[in-house]
């Protein structure tokens, strides 16, 4: 038996391809029956008068779009001093090049199908055609943007025939090209020269100024050295060391730009070396010391009790200051509540040598930076602004969404433990808490911690009005993250916390090592929508007093003397802003969700 | 018996985890009792300092203030001042939920659809607009409205201006359809034919079970429904009594003694406490004698308790007067309010409808007859609806995929039509996915009304605001926020809460 | 309640150790009781099976005997320290019991060596180097050293059992529970664990053991415990209880199963 009649070919079994072409997709899409054909209708003649009735807004006669030209730095900096603006840019940069490197330290590097590439370019040209048949424009310009726009349309489906199927594109080429695009419109673009000088208002035609030239591509070049440069280094350095030093600097960073670069803090030299460098050095060598022996596996119940009494100490330290018998520096109260906290989690990560040295060098990194920007922070600023705030506009923005953020998920997470704690009473207080707070409206609690803040606070106490609307920010957002916490607590079986405790861990060593990283895991996708909503209700400082890009774009410009009454411009422009941002943190959260396999759990 | 333990060997107390759980709990509740103690002295003492007492005689005080709209523009008291602007608020709310949910559902299906131009166009409205903020819209929309030509006056002479729907600078105005004189008796007309209805609906039901087929159920109870409706359009002067009954309930009402009422209500919550501890040991006993109780029972039952000795403090101590006031005075009210729609001679038609009319004052503006929105209601409005829509229509696309493709396939081998499959099957599981995020939606329109604020609209944040600015009774006001959007928001919760109770029961 | 049928107490078995002693345990959940007095006392290097249909106690006894579950009458003695609500006797207890769940209860976001190595570091304080010599040598032990660095989720369901079974060992526990360990896994992994415990078995680790293979408690078993609806029924050497029970229940059941 060696003859066997083989199988025919493939390619002869192969099935006909289903028919296509634009008449075909059309029948399937859009006219497969009279009520698609009817929705067909429908829905073309709304979109239609709906967006030639926007893009008719957008180009009426009364918009005048140098308004927004004009101000971008006051949209995104508000009224930092321009003399200063370096600071400015070495911030972005810090953050920029910061950026880089997490992109490679977190293996963010999809590549991207060139197919899909095409697509979206064929997108954008059918988008500007329509923008040029709806737009109610000189007919010069409607032939132009429809021509532009099938050109470009053409271009890019001859380039997707061209190019084999299946092929795609590294990231580092995105981002290059993303940089490219960034040069030619700040090279360019003839945007025009506006601008204040002086109070007078110039407008000149030809490109932007060169003092925004020079810094938007030192930017770039940041951007791609960051990123190649990273990937150099994440050779010789293991992941998880760039990984760590990413989650450190993005946690403290930001607050070392703000105080210590934005504000540029006077620092009195003497008094700093006579007085905050010693107890700077006295906590952390003493502490670490303290920690160290505390650490040791034989000491547990003498750690709790040493804990207890430093917290003792400190709750005493506040309540003798506030009736007046014994002032000291805010700081030193400060220290001995965290190092009260460390010597209460000693027993949980006692262990050997190395793991005592790196608990103590932990408090000691600790105690150095967090004196430095308490003493950053205490210090007057050199900078010369009317208003009190140094940072106002989009910066302002983004600082407060991402501060509420940082300093309301140690509560939420605290709050979620509470909540499905089997303790009844901290059951019920985190329950009201979240409920009660989850009940009222946001901009009733930042009005009434505006007001009441400064009643709360002892005599010769002062705090910023945005100061306050912060704290209240962060306990309003911290109810909200309690409850997406919960839902990744309430997420772990029983059996992990049963195997837990067979294998002998205390309740504290259960939550840090099994229960929070299962939980926290489950929750990015809620976390990351919980961000996105706190960016956008950002914008409610507007109200209650804060110069934050709303404020900026519905009072600030529309009250300039050159663009009286120009606030659906300025609107117009903020409104693209948030939705930028706002978008492309959801695009990302999604791929996020898609990388870690949460959602499809 | 096996050998019994009288019991176990308790350890040393501060080794003991049953008590350290409790005195750990105990301790943490003092601090924060002691934190909210420290700060409300500090803010009483600093308030104090300015000359403040916090209080609510205030709200019978002269107000003062002009609101944008409402019930009573220019209140005589504060008490009317803030109850006009809730109910402003109430009203933003309740038309902002009505509008965002058809807007969203419309939107959501649309992108469901498969349709290319329908899903496509719903694609971007959801995704351009959930990503603005809303505050932004709502400053978008005003700023828009701001930018429309004004109202034209009519004409010398020309005194019945009347038309079908304008939108300008000064608002916006539609046909309204309203409440006449009618309607409450309409309505308790109708409760009495609803008895019939339900009646011969089971009946109706009753033959189609007997004798299967369909007997379009649904379709003669609507008629007959129909019929009522008409026949009690015509006949409600009939129930013009009610009036009188109401009155002397009322009457009734009102002349109960305070203190027997006081006796009652604490009566009934120390009634509650005992029948909750009596229920709560009757379900752990067995057939062996009670169970053994852990530390978590009996704190249950110490709260019950405590809860009961609270309301009775709360009634006899603390706020005697209130009780008086809201139990007895505000039922009273209540009744006497009802009596007021009913009264003899009030009648014939339940609806009206009227059209917008020009009125001509110094400045041309829409006259009261129409459904009219003044441009910072409806700058709230739109800015409200068209965001929340596309978070409904999220919520309901979201709803309709959750049911998985299986139950359309087990449905349609049943043989059940499209249509059968879609209302008995699909949408009874998507909805019981849909209503809990969509009960938060509604939660959320009713905060944002606070909104209102950014564009001059007086809801309650608005009119509280001015008001403790003039008067400094900070912590009253807010209280009286707290108050107001924990009602709304528990009564949200409840409403959510029952239907879907309702529904996991339909679909087990 | 019954009188319970003890028979086959070796003299040698007898002369041993207490290390587990049970007087009169009884368990409510709600006013349901799950255990009605039972009086048990397994010795020094004893291993003994627990029987019975499901739902007949023998998971909370011993989650009971780990103090997963808190018992609310009657005491229980583990290796001579009472168990009760002093906080110092909890943890000794437990890290000196070791446990192995039906679902396994791998920690699915560590890697199978820190799973094993967790509790060693953080409860015994070990350095982590030995502690991670231990765990390699444990998991050679129960045959699967090249899946160290897997995490759980890319193990089959019976190399994870063996992987719990290893994580319990690196307390090196003077007693181990097994809380139905076969249950969960498909048939062809089931012996794989069973070789792992009864080389256990044969090392002279006192364990307690609720599972349905009866090949394994005939063959491996010092006693086997029948329990019904909350009670020991009866107690006796594997050849006494298969060969010529007692008690009518015992019976019953041993008909409905063989």
């Amino acid at each position: 038996m060696t003859d066997i009649t083989m199988p025919p070919p493939v390619d002869e079994l192969a099935p006909e391809p289903p028919p296509s072409g634009p008449v075909v997709w059309a029948r399937e899409n859009l006219f497969s029956s009279w009520g698609n054909a009817l929705q067909t209708f429908f829905f073309l003649f709304i979109s239609w008068q709906i967006l030639s009735w926007l893009l008719g807004k957008l180009v009426a006669e009364e918009r005048n779009w140098d308004a927004v030209l004009t101000n971008s730095r006051t949209f995104f900096t508000f009224n930092y001093p321009l003399e200063q603006f370096a600071r400015m840019w070495f911030s972005l940069g810090a953050l920029i090049v910061a950026v880089g490197i997490t992109l490679i330290a977190f293996g963010f590097e999809p590549r991207v199908r060139t197919s899909k590439i095409v697509q979206s370019t064929i997108g954008l040209g059918a988008a500007v055609a329509v923008i040029g048949v709806l737009t109610p424009v000189s007919g010069s310009w409607r032939l132009g943007l429809i021509a532009v726009g099938v050109a470009i349309g053409v271009v890019a489906w001859l380039a997707g025939r061209a190019l084999p199927d299946g092929q795609t594109l590294p990231f580092w080429s995105l981002l290059v090209g993303f940089a490219v695009f960034v040069m030619v419109l700040v090279w360019i673009v003839p945007w025009g020269q506006n601008e204040f000088l002086d109070g007078e208002y110039i407008d000149e035609p030809g490109t932007v100024n060169i003092t925004t030239k020079q810094p938007w591509t030192v930017m770039m070049g940041l951007l791609l050295g960051s990123f190649f440069g990273a990937r150099a280094l994440a050779r010789v350095v293991p992941r998880r060391i760039l990984q760590l030093a990413m989650i450190v600097w993005w946690v403290m960073g930001p607050a070392f730009l703000l105080f210590l670069v934005l504000r540029d803090p006077a620092f009195d030299w003497g008094y700093v070396l006579a007085v905050d460098i010693p107890i700077a050095l006295a906590f952390g060598l003493g502490g670490g010391a303290l920690l160290y022996w505390l650490t040791e596996p034989v000491r547990g119940e003498i750690a709790r009790i040493v804990g207890a009494l430093l917290l003792g100490t400190a709750a005493l330290t506040w309540i003798l200051a506030f009736f007046g018998v014994v002032s000291m520096l805010q700081k030193i109260r400060l220290s001995i509540l965290f190092l009260a906290l460390f010597a209460l989690a000693a027993a949980t990560f006692a262990g050997e040598r190395s793991v005592r040295l790196r608990y103590a060098g932990i408090w000691m990194g600790f105690v150095a930076l967090t004196h430095w920007l308490i003493t950053g922070i205490n210090t007057p600023s050199t900078l010369d602004i009317a208003a009190p705030p140094f940072i106002g506009g989009f910066a302002l923005t983004l600082t407060i969404a991402y501060y509420v953020m940082l300093a309301s998920f140690p509560i939420g997470a605290l709050m979620a433990l509470a909540r499905t704690s089997t303790l009844p009473i901290f059951r019920i207080l985190s329950t009201t808490y979240i409920e009660v707070v989850r009940g009222i409206p946001l901009i009733t609690v930042l009005f009434f911690f505006s007001i009441m803040v400064p009643l709360f606070l002892p005599g010769e106490m002062e705090l910023s009005e945005l100061a306050a609307i912060f704290i209240g920010y962060t306990l309003f957002s911290g109810a909200y993250m309690a409850e997406n916490i919960r839902g990744g607590l309430q997420s772990i079986r029983k059996g992990q916390f049963e195997a837990a405790d067979a294998l002998g861990l205390t309740t504290a060593q259960r939550t840090a090592f099994i229960v929070l990283p299962q939980a926290l895991r489950v929750s990015i996708p809620n976390l990351v929508g919980q961000a996105i909503a706190t960016f956008k209700e950002t914008s409610l400082i507007a109200i209650v007093g804060g110069f934050d890009l709303l404020r900026v774009g519905n009072q600030t410009v529309a009250s300039q003397p050159a663009f009286l009454g120009q606030s659906l411009t300025a609107l117009f422009f903020v409104s693209f802003v948030y939705w930028v941002f706002a978008y492309s943190m959801s695009r990302a959260s999604r791929s996020l969700e898609e990388k870690l396999g949460v959602g499809s759990r | 018996m096996a050998t019994t333990h009288a019991s176990q060997q308790r350890p040393p107390l501060w080794r003991d985890a049953g008590v350290l759980k409790w005195v750990v709990q105990i301790i943490v509740l003092v601090l924060v009792i002691g934190v909210f103690w420290f700060l409300s002295t500090v803010a009483a003492d600093s308030l104090a300092a300015g000359g403040i007492e916090v209080d609510y005689d205030w709200l019978d005080g002269p107000a003062n203030i002009q609101l944008s709209e409402g019930i009573s523009t220019v209140p005589a008291t504060m008490w009317e001042a803030l109850r006009s602007a809730a109910s402003n608020t109430l009203r933003v709310a309740i038309a902002g939920i009505f509008a965002a949910t058809i807007l969203g559902t419309v939107i959501g299906l649309a992108r469901l659809s498969t349709n290319w131009v329908a899903q496509k166009a719903a694609s971007v409205y959801i995704e351009t607009l959930r990503n603005i903020p809303v505050l932004v819209l709502i400053l978008l929309a005003a700023a828009i409205l701001g930018s429309l030509p004004d109202l034209e006056g009519p004409e010398e002479g020309a005194t019945d201006t009347r038309f079908w729907f304008d939108i300008s600078k000064r608002g916006l105005a539609l046909p309204r359809v309203f409440y006449a004189d009618g309607f409450y008796q309409f309505l308790a007309l109708m409760a009495v034919f609803s008895v019939g209805i339900v009646f011969a609906r089971r009946q109706l039901q009753a033959k189609q079970d007997r004798e299967g087929g369909d007997h379009k159920v649904g379709l003669k109870v609507a008629g007959i429904t129909l019929v009522a409706a008409v026949i009690a359009w015509f006949a409600n002067p009939v129930m013009g009594f009610l009036g009188s009954v109401f009155g002397g309930l009322s009457d009734a009402w009102g002349s109960i003694p305070r203190p027997a009422m006081q006796l009652v209500l604490s009566a009934l919550a120390i009634g509650a406490a005992a029948l909750f501890i009596k229920n709560f040991l009757d379900s752990r006993r067995t057939p062996a004698g009670l169970a053994k109780l852990t530390d978590d029972d009996y704190f249950r039952m110490i709260f019950a308790g405590v809860g009961a000795l609270i309301a009775c403090v709360m009634i006899w101590v603390v706020v005697p007067g209130l009780i008086g006031d809201l139990f007895v005075d505000g039922l009273r009210d209540l009744i006497q309010w009802f009596a007021d729609k009913f009264g003899n001679g009030r009648g014939n038609r339940p609806i009206d409808a009227m059209r917008p009319t020009l009125s001509t004052g110094r400045f041309a503006n829409y006259g009261p007859e129409g459904l009219t929105m003044t441009p910072f209601f409806a700058a709230l409005f739109f800015g409200l609806v068209l965001y929340t829509a596309s978070f409904i229509a999220e919520i309901v696309r979201g709803g309709v995929l959750a049911v998985p493709k299986g139950q359309t396939e087990a449905a349609a081998a049943l043989g059940l039509s499209r249509m059968q499959s879609l209302r008995k099957v699909i949408l009874p599981q998507a909805f019981r996915v849909i209503m809990p995020p969509l009960g938060n939606q509604y939660l959320n329109i009713t905060k944002n009304t606070s909104l209102a604020i950014a564009v001059g609209m007086s809801d309650l944040v608005q009119i509280g605001q001015t008001i403790y600015n003039k008067n400094n009774q900070t912590l009253a006001v807010f209280g009286l926020f707290m108050a107001f959007y924990l009602t709304c928001s528990l009564t949200i919760s409840f409403i959510v809460n029952n239907i879907n109770r309702r529904l996991a029961i339909v679909e087990r | 309640m019954s009188k319970v049928i003890d028979a086959g107490m070796s003299d040698e078995l007898a002369a041993r150790e207490d290390m587990i002693v049970c007087r009169g345990v009884k368990k409510w959940f709600g006013d349901f009781q799950a255990l009605r007095g039972v009086d048990l006392t397994v010795k020094d290097r004893e291993v003994m099976v627990v029987l019975g249909p499901s739902g007949s106690g023998k998971s909370t006894l011993i989650r009971c005997i780990n103090r997963l579950e808190v018992h609310q009458e009657g005491d229980i003695i583990v290796d001579g320290v009472e168990l009760s609500n002093d906080v110092r006797n909890i943890d000794k207890i437990r890290s000196e019991v070791g446990m192995v769940f039906q679902q396994f209860n791998l920690f699915p976001h560590l890697t199978v060596l820190d799973n094993v190595t967790l509790a060693p570091i953080w409860v015994r304080k070990r350095p982590k180097a030995e502690a991670e010599a231990t765990a390699m040598q444990l998991l050679e032990r129960v045959g699967i050293p090249e899946q160290a660095a897997k995490f759980p989720g890319q193990l089959s369901g019976g190399q994870q059992q063996r992987v719990a079974i290893a994580r319990s060992l690196a307390m090196e526990p003077k007693i181990m529970l097994f809380d139905e360990p076969t249950s969960a896994l498909d048939p062809e992994m089931i012996s794989e664990v069973l070789d792992v415990m009864k080389g256990l078995a044969q090392s002279g680790m006192t364990m307690v053991c609720v599972t349905h293979e009866m090949g394994f408690a005939r063959e491996v078993a010092d006693r086997i415990v029948f329990m019904e609806s909350g009670d020991v029924v009866e107690i006796g050497t594997p050849e006494h209880f298969f060969t010529n029970p007692t008690e009518d229940r015992t019976k019953l059941f041993l008909s409905q199963i063989l």
